[in-house]
Order: C-alpha cells, then sequence, then structure tokens
C-alpha cells in the first residue's frame, strides 16, 4: 500500500478528493522540531520529511513545512527551539523528541498557543498532544515468535539498544515476554550494542568466547550485521540472526541467502514515519476527527520481499516507506 | 616496601595489573572457556582505542587545558571521505587513505589556529571545531555506508595465531611513539612544555611550534583510526567515533599520564586499553545490568585512577 510507485498517484487521488482539505490548510505552516540527526535512520527520517513535505508544498496543501534540528540532542535545547517555533507562529509542531516528559511544559505552551503538537518515534506524554507509538513490546515478541517457528529451541543472545531509553526497555520487555512464553528458549547472554554495528560487534565479539553455542540472536536493529561479523570473527557457525531493515543488514542476508539459503526476517520502524506525522497534523489543522494516540505498524521484511526492500533501500540507508494522506486516513481510521 | 615504591614509580604497571584482574576474574566465570579468544578480541579492539589514545596523550602531557575533543568527529569524517572515495574498489587504497590524511591535516591545523589566532581554550575549540567537522560528515557522506576495499578489510581482521596483524603493528607504533617521547628532541619539548611552558619558553624551545605539532599529530592519528576502523567494521558510520571520546582520555589517564601535563607513559596506554575492553566483557559475562555495568566501569576507573595517580608528591 505504500509503495512509491503509488505516491503521486495518491497525492494525485487525495488533491481530488479531499479538495476541500487543501483549501482549508493551504495557508497552513507546519514545523519539524526533530532532535537528533547523527545516524542513518535520522538522516532517512529527514530525507522523507522533505521529500514528502515539499511536494505537498508544491501542491499546495500547506504554505511551508521545514524542519529543524537541535545540534546537541539535549531536552533545554529543544524546548528552546519549541519556545521559538510558538513565537513564530507555526500553525502545528512535529516533534521527534529527546525525552517523553522533559519537553511537556514547552508542549502544554504550544497548546495554548492554539497550535497543534503531534509526537511521533520519541513521543511525549503531554495530554494536548497527539502520540504516533509504536509497539515496541510487539516487536520484541515477534521476533521470539519467528524463532519458535524456525528452531526447536536453544540458547538466544540478546543485543539491546541504547542503555536508559524507553525503547530499549520495551523492546527488550517483548522479548522476554517472547521467551517466557516460547520455554525451549534461553538467553545465555545480553550486551548492549547501542543500535550501531561497530559498537555491536565490539559487544558480541567480548561475550562470545564465554558462551555455550548460540541458535539464534535476536536484535533491536542496526545490530545484526555487527553481530554476524562478531560470529565469524570468532569462527563461530552463523546463528538466526533477526534483522533490523538496516542496508548492512539486508546486503549481508542476502549475500548469505544466495550463498547458502540463509532465512531469516528483518522487522524495524520506517524513518518515513515523519511523514505520517506530517499527514496527522494536517488532517487535525483540516478539522479531522484524529485520536489522541495512534500506533504505526513496524516494517517487517520476509525471505519473499528481500530482494524488493533492499533494491528500494539507499546504500547505507534504511528500508523505508513513504506514507500519502490517504495512507494516513487508514492508519488513523484504525485499518 | 621497595618493589611497592618501585611499583607506583611505573605507574603504567597498574594498568597491566588491572587487565590481568579483570581477565581472570573472567576466567574463573567461565571455568576458562574461551579465556584465549577473549584477549584476542581485546588485542582488536584496544588497537583501535590505543591510536587515539596515543594522539590524546601527547595532546594532554603539553599541559593543563590541552585536551582534543574533537576525535570523534574527525573519526567519522575520516572514515566517510575515504570509504566515499574509494568506493570499494583496491586500486583506490592509497587515494583513500592520502585523502584521510588530508582531513586529519586540516582539522589539525584548523583546531590550532582556533586555540592560537582566536585565543579560544583548548576545551572549547576542539568542541566547537567537532559539531563543524560532524556536519561536515554528515553533509558530505548522509550516513551512506560503502564497503571497505577488500584489500583494507583484509588486513584489518587478519590474525596470525590468534594475535590480529593489525594490533602487532599498532604495538610497534607504540614502542616508536615511546621512542619520539623520551628520546627526540620534540618528545622532550612536549614534556618540557607540559612541567611548565614559561621555563620551557625560556630554555628555548618554540613553543607554539611544539603545540601546533601536537595538534596535528593527534588529529592524523584520529583520521588513521577512522580509515582502519572502517576497513575493520565494514564501513563508515557517522557515530562510530562517539565512544572514542572518552575512552581516549580514559586510557590516557590510567595508562599513567598525568592530566596536570608533563609527565607521559606510551606502554600504559596498551594495558588501560585491554583494560578497558576486558572490563566490560567481564561485566557483561557476569551479567551484570547495563546501570550496573555503568557505575562499576565509573567507579573502577576512579579507582585505578586513584591508586596509580597517587605516587610522586608534588614537587
Amino acid at each position: 500500500m505504500l509503495n512509491k510507485a503509488t505516491m503521486g498517484a495518491s497525492i494525485l487521488a487525495t488533491a481530488m478528493s479531499v479538495g476541500a482539505g487543501v483549501a482549508d490548510t493551504s495557508d497552513k505552516r507546519i514545523a519539524l522540531s526533530n532532535n537528533y540527526a547523527g545516524n542513518s535512520w535520522r538522516q532517512a527520517m529527514l530525507g522523507s520529511w522533505d521529500k514528502v513535505t515539499s511536494a505537498a508544498v508544491a501542491d499546495g496543501v500547506v504554505a511551508e513545512a521545514p524542519a529543524f534540528t537541535t545540534a546537541e540532542n539535549q531536552v533545554t535545547e529543544q524546548a528552546a527551539q519549541i519556545q521559538n517555533m510558538i513565537l513564530e507562529g507555526y500553525d502545528a509542531i512535529v516533534i521527534n523528541a529527546a525525552s517523553p516528559d522533559a519537553l511537556n511544559g514547552a508542549v502544554k505552551q504550544a497548546c495554548d498557543a492554539g497550535i497543534v503538537v503531534v509526537s511521533f518515534d520519541g513521543i511525549v506524554t503531554e495530554p494536548c498532544a497527539y502520540r504516533i507509538a509504536v509497539d515496541f513490546k510487539a516487536m520484541g515478541r515477534l521476533e521470539v515468535d519467528y524463532l519458535a517457528t524456525r528452531l526447536n529451541g536453544g540458547n538466544l543472545l540478546e543485543i539491546r539498544g541504547l542503555a536508559g531509553v524507553f525503547v530499549d526497555d520495551e523492546i527488550s520487555a517483548g522479548i522476554h515476554e517472547g521467551v517466557a512464553a516460547h520455554s525451549q528458549f534461553k538467553i545465555v547472554g545480553s550486551v548492549h550494542g547501542d543500535w550501531a554495528q561497530d559498537v555491536a560487534q565490539k559487544a558480541v565479539a567480548g561475550i562470545l568466547p564465554s558462551l555455550p553455542e548460540v541458535a539464534g540472536v535476536v536484535t533491536q536493529g542496526g545490530d545484526g550485521y555487527g553481530a554476524a561479523q562478531a560470529f565469524a570473527a570468532a569462527g563461530r557457525p552463523t546463528p538466526l540472526i533477526v534483522m533490523g531493515n538496516r542496508y548492512d543488514e539486508l546486503q549481508w542476508w542476502k549475500e548469505q541467502k544466495d550463498a547458502n539459503g540463509y532465512e531469516t526476517i528483518s522487522v524495524s520502524i520506517a524513518p518515513g514515519v515523519s511523514t505520517l506525522a506530517f499527514w496527522v497534523a494536517q488532517m487535525v489543522l483540516d478539522g479531522k476527527d484524529v485520536p489522541q494516540d495512534l500506533t504505526v505498524p513496524f516494517l517487517q521484511i520476509s525471505q519473499d520481499t528481500l530482494e524488493e526492500s533492499l533494491a528500494n533501500t539507499q546504500p547505507g540507508g534504511v528500508a523505508n516507506v513513504e506514507y500519502s494522506l490517504e495512507d494516513a486516513m487508514a492508519v488513523v481510521a484504525g485499518k | 616496601m621497595s618493589v611497592i615504591r618501585v611499583l607506583s614509580g611505573r605507574a603504567w604497571v597498574w594498568s597491566f595489573l588491572g587487565m590481568f584482574l579483570v581477565w581472570l576474574v573472567t576466567a574463573v566465570y567461565t571455568g576458562g572457556k574461551g579465556s584465549a579468544d577473549v584477549i584476542t578480541a581485546a588485542l582488536s579492539f584496544a588497537t583501535f582505542t590505543v591510536i587515539v589514545g596515543i594522539g590524546q596523550m601527547f595532546v594532554i602531557t603539553t599541559g593543563p587545558g590541552n585536551v582534543d575533543l574533537s576525535i570523534p568527529s574527525t573519526i567519522a569524517l575520516s572514515g566517510a571521505v575515504a570509504m566515499k572515495l574509494m568506493g570499494s574498489s583496491n586500486d583506490m587504497l592509497a587515494i583513500g587513505l592520502a585523502a584521510s590524511l588530508g582531513c586529519g591535516l586540516a582539522v589539525g591545523i584548523f583546531n590550532y589556529l582556533l586555540i592560537r589566532v582566536l585565543r579560544i581554550p583548548p576545551i572549547i575549540a576542539t568542541l566547537s571545531s567537532s559539531f563543524l567537522i560532524l556536519s561536515t560528515a554528515i553533509a558530505y557522506g548522509r550516513g551512506l555506508k560503502i564497503k571497505p576495499p577488500p584489500m583494507l578489510a583484509e588486513f584489518t581482521t587478519a590474525q596470525v595465531g590468534g594475535v590480529p596483524i593489525l594490533a602487532i603493528v599498532i604495538i610497534l607504533f607504540a614502542i616508536l611513539m615511546s621512542v619520539v617521547l623520551n628520546r627526540t628532541v620534540y618528545g622532550r619539548s612536549v614534556l618540557a612544555i607540559g612541567q611548565n611552558m614559561r621555563a620551557a619558553w625560556l630554555a628555548g624551545i618554540n613553543v607554539e611550534r611544539i603545540r601546533f605539532m601536537t595538534y596535528v599529530l593527534s588529529a592524523l592519528l584520529a583520521a588513521i583510526c577512522g580509515f582502519l576502523l572502517s576497513g575493520f567494521s565494514g564501513g563508515a558510520s557517522l557515530n562510530m567515533g562517539q565512544e572514542y571520546l572518552l575512552a581516549s582520555i580514559a586510557v590516557v589517564v590510567i595508562g599513567g599520564t598525568s592530566v596536570a601535563g608533563g609527565k607521559a607513559n606510551v606502554p600504559g596506554i596498551w594495558g588501560a586499553a585491554m583494560f578497558m575492553f576486558l572490563l566490560v566483557t567481564m561485566l557483561n559475562t557476569l551479567g551484570a545490568s547495563a546501570g550496573i555495568r555503568l557505575i562499576m566501569t565509573g567507579l573502577i576507573i576512579v579507582a585505578v585512577i586513584t591508586i596509580a595517580g597517587g605516587d610522586e608528591p608534588q614537587r
């Protein structure tokens, strides 16, 4: 439903089907407040935002939709940024937040000034804001459920994300729920890979010599390729590693698939979720009825869709989908 | 008594002692399983910390306030530029390395100009230049991950009898730098400046030239680290230098170099880099949670610095 070929068509269809909506928001200004840009996921997220919003501006759906990123990933800095946006009189602010609660004051000020606030990925808890969250726990459970269909049980190595971050706790909790449900699995080691390939490689290389045979590796995305390299460097058989949609992971998977029929799944959040947030903000400005809390589906790649996903992913990037207004309406309608 | 005095005179001994202890705890806990492989892994990863650690050591040794905070972003820029230029082709290896060194040279000169011409304190100067450098890397590479040329990947991951080739090269390099520090005019000048800049100047040392060379050296080593690290880990990424900010300073200090400057030690950097890796491995193996691990890492570093640093009374 989300591939690029239908993008243009759906925007066109959108322009015709909600003609009234175009008129209503054509003078509106939507700003993106982003806390961090230093990795490939965030780069893709900003790229998607730019692509979809510049088309929307060209089509007269909104007046402008600039993106702003703070330099230091600091809460205080982002709060000041949001306050500036309030003063500049934006109609809606889309936020990827540095903290779920520390920005609530600034978000409340924006709401009080009559500004629509939509948070996504890094969501804010302030009740007046809209939240586009991902069910990270379900993602963790899904990984173990998949392993259960492929293996008769065995030892698992868990690679976690950045310690202290909400997302890391959620995915890990989901994985542990999954392991509790499938008691044939046992987590024998857990390291923090910080969602980065090189950090994961280092951490796995360190713990691997002390581990018994590992049947599967559960990950959080960005760390699968590093784990594969660490296993290869240690001369250990390659276990079943769940991938996280990064180009290097998909490319490695493709190489293994061609060489020896290696089979796995890959699951993560599409960076294009920023464009879903954009459309949600536009719909709210348009007076549409949007629930305060929304859940986005994660992007899953299977053995059959690997080649297609790899071909559509930029080298060094993340498998991505961008949302059209129609897609956004489908998510809002809970479909 | 005399044994302790000899030991404390050689501050670097403590880092090797710490390294051996954490390795022993890990080995006992796992019943000796894979203990040799752990050393191999530690050697591979410590290599990169040692490269930037040596550069940082020279900078810190030039005296209080001197530190290079632009190392992580230089690693990212150098890796991104080299990988993009080489485009996974063996023929472009020399050009990639040259470009990488060019990045290092440019960063070093820029850092020094900020410090000297604009008279900005080194901490602020290198911190602000690191923003510029990382932004350049982001604008240039856009987070692209391009595979390294096969020859570079092979060289950085090759092993002989469980010892990584790269580690041997960097051990030889460390010995060379130890000679440079203790036996050359440049090295002695760095030590002299760190002990007393005015005295060094009165003794006829060209202080500014030495400081210039030191900041360039640190940036060059960071660039080399970025080049090798992208070969080792299958491509450059924007955040690959991040962990080397604190690590580069920590290995220098744990390795027995004085934070106040004027007293440096190269072998200790190797011991400290191995210690840092094995420490995380030990805590991972024991199944310590991330919170405990961070607290323990902090406490152990403080403990090591206290033991290793409390040797000589101030003159």
